[in-house]
């Protein structure tokens, strides 16, 4: 039998079906991610030239659960942090729904001194996806870091959980759920932790301005609008912004001139007084600013990049500073004077890619248009491995099309060098860097703090859209998945 | 299968002019949103709104309608049909990556903008060849080979 014209066009025409589904069908099918995994199978390893890690597998050896924070002994600090789906009150007589700590967000301040061993115990009262609390820029032991499904199981509705940590560091910090945090932590589910140092040199108002946008309404320390604080002319002040959005903003004094004290909780060294000028404040991060209320018995005004919302610090019944914001925009790397930074940078053991791209494709099946790291879409994102006492230089590359404010879990990194540029003001240390598109910054720091921690956007829908990697100690593995049945979702 | 042809064809212009409605509405709405002090930029998910949804959900069923027309046309018997199908799926895919490009290069929307026209219509010139299709291949089986 000779097959005829119609056969042999009925065959053409599946082959070229075939030709056009098979290869999107496989794009589709090698996207898929499985609804349980270990962020340890996921990924591709990196050893940024450092030593080849001992054994067949990356991963075996220690446990990191048990890399815990001091078990034993009394706390100096114990807080009691209950969650629950509940109404937001923002102080305009509209309340939005979201999530709360202790019935308010942002949740209870937890102000600690340095050397403090601090107990928290979470409660979830009515979170339905079950919640966790990470400690953001706080340098913790790996067990307490908060992750859902890699550092622990998210807490879900009746249960509860303990974090026990050393305030090691004095500075600036902030804690939210790192369970379905792209929801969680824009719904609410935060708070600040100040700790002190030891020997109280601290301004005279020392205080929180907390900047969240609630249901597109920008709030200070969870009230939209002007917020006061009387203060007598000529005091010292110090306000820590901090931002939990996930967008950078800017921020800035008017009505005096102000120092940028510190950074991410690291003071600066030397900083000179600046006016009319902003500072750009990225997603996640925090600045300490300092200034002396004026003495002509005006007031000052701290900006939050809205016009209706600020905090104006001054004398009862005074006139407070313009709105205006400042055209002039300080740049980090170029303020306060250098200092030694404790590690030699000419002695680097491993150095990293950090390439953020974007582009269209599969991600868990989904098509769209999405992140990439190195090239390669999640779950194909780096696996940066580290052995302690490593000096990693980590070059983070945005040719994305958007700002990205990228945080490293756990360690603080030093900015090198933007664009080629070497950094030559105050050592600037960071656990949240901004990475407009185009830039390309170097950073580096020590890998002093075993475990597995995310490396990821602050922005956290981005991290849902697959803008996460993970930075690996060699022989560190951990028993939590994502996914399983208590639906870990870190992102 | 030539019906099919016909309407994907159709869906696909039909398509092109919703998705100009939608990123019209999605504009008009951000503008609103910023003078009565809703919308203030500050993350991903506060700048986008039911237009902008609605745009990037066509913007995914009308590369996948297209390709559907593709298929189709390989089985569809329609003269120019497969030509003016694989024309519509390139146009498609084109304005698939120039929508992507202009997030980094917002002047390429200026092309997304244009190249949209240009995908309505191809789309309805390819719906067209049905009609002038029908009275060159009539019978089905006229060029089949008697078993």
């Amino acid at each position: 039998m000779v097959a005829g014209r119609g056969n042999w066009r009925l065959l053409t025409a599946s082959a070229a079906t075939l030709a056009l589904v098979v290869p999107l069908g496989w794009l589709w099918w090698a996207s898929l991610v499985p609804d349980t995994y270990s962020v340890m199978e996921m990924g591709v390893v990196d050893l940024g030239g450092g030593p080849a890690v001992t054994g067949h597998d990356v991963h075996d050896g220690l446990d990191a659960s048990t890399l815990t924070g001091p078990r034993g002994g009394a706390a100096d600090v114990e807080v009691t942090l209950v969650a629950r789906a509940d109404d937001i009150d923002l102080g305009d007589g509209r309340a939005v729904d979201g999530y709360t700590l202790n019935g308010t967000s942002p949740g209870p301040h937890i102000r600690l001194t340095r050397g403090d061993l601090v107990e928290v115990r979470l409660v979830n009262e009515s979170v339905p996806d079950g919640v966790t609390l990470h400690w953001h820029g706080v340098d913790v032991p790996n067990a307490e870091d908060g992750v859902a499904g890699v550092t622990q199981n998210a807490v879900m509705v009746g249960e509860q959980h303990v974090y026990r940590w050393v305030a090691e560091d004095a500075g600036t910090y902030w804690y939210h759920s790192h369970q379905v945090s792209h929801e969680q932590v824009r719904q609410g589910l935060f708070g600040t932790v100040v700790v002190q140092p030891r020997s109280a040199t601290s301004a005279e108002i020392d205080m929180l301005a907390a900047i969240h946008t609630y249901d597109g309404r920008r709030t200070v320390n969870g009230q939209v609008g002007e917020s006061w604080r009387e203060a007598a002319p000529g005091s010292p002040v110090r306000v820590r912004v901090v931002n939990t959005d996930n967008a950078p903003l800017r921020t800035w004094v008017a009505g005096a001139p102000y120092r940028v004290a510190a950074v991410d909780g690291y003071d600066l060294n030397q900083p000179t007084e600046v006016e009319d000028t902003s500072v750009l404040l990225t997603a996640g991060g925090r600045v300490d600013l300092e200034f002396t209320v004026p003495p002509d018995g005006t007031a000052a005004r701290v900006g939050t990049g809205s016009a209706d919302t600020s905090l104006v610090v001054g004398p009862q019944g005074a006139t407070p500073a313009s709105t205006t914001e400042p055209e002039a925009e300080l740049d980090l790397l170029d303020y306060g004077s250098p200092a030694p930074l404790g590690f030699a940078l000419d002695d680097v053991d491993r150095r990293f890619e950090y390439r953020i791209g974007r582009s269209p494709g599969f991600l868990d099946g989904m098509p769209g248009l999405w992140w990439t790291v190195n090239g390669e879409m999640f779950p194909d994102v780096p696996m940066y491995v580290v052995r302690e006492g490593d000096v990693v230089v980590m070059t983070i590359r945005n040719d994305s099309g958007d700002v990205h404010p990228m945080h490293l879990h756990g360690h603080d990194a030093v900015v090198v060098s933007r664009d080629g540029e070497p950094a030559t003001g105050s050592p600037l240390w960071v656990d949240s860097l901004n990475v407009a598109d185009g830039e390309t910054y170097e950073i580096a720091f020590v890998a002093d703090n075993p475990g597995i921690w995310m490396d990821h956007c602050h922005n956290l829908p981005h991290a849902t859209e697959g803008l996460l990697a993970h930075l690996m100690y060699e022989g560190v593995t951990t028993p939590y998945e994502v996914g399983g049945e208590v639906d870990n979702s870190p992102e | 299968m030539r019906s099919t042809y016909r309407v994907l064809a159709m869906l696909v212009a039909l398509g092109v002019v919703l998705q100009a409605a939608f990123i019209a509405f999605a504009w008009f709405t951000v503008i609103n949103d910023v003078d009565s002090g809703a919308l203030t930029f500050t993350g991903e998910d506060d700048q986008y709104n039911a237009g902008h949804l609605l745009h990037s959900i066509g913007g995914m069923l009308i590369p996948a309608l297209s390709l559907a027309l593709l298929i189709v046309s390989f089985f569809a018997k329609i003269p120019g049909g497969i030509k003016w199908a694989a024309i519509v799926f390139g146009v498609a895919v084109l304005q698939f990556v120039l929508g992507v490009t202009a997030y980094e290069l917002p002047a390429v929307g200026l092309l997304h903008g244009m190249n949209a026209l240009a995908l309505a219509v191809v789309a309805d010139l390819a719906g067209r060849r049905v009609k002038s299709g029908t009275s060159t291949a009539t019978a089905p089986g006229r060029s089949r080979t008697p078993a």
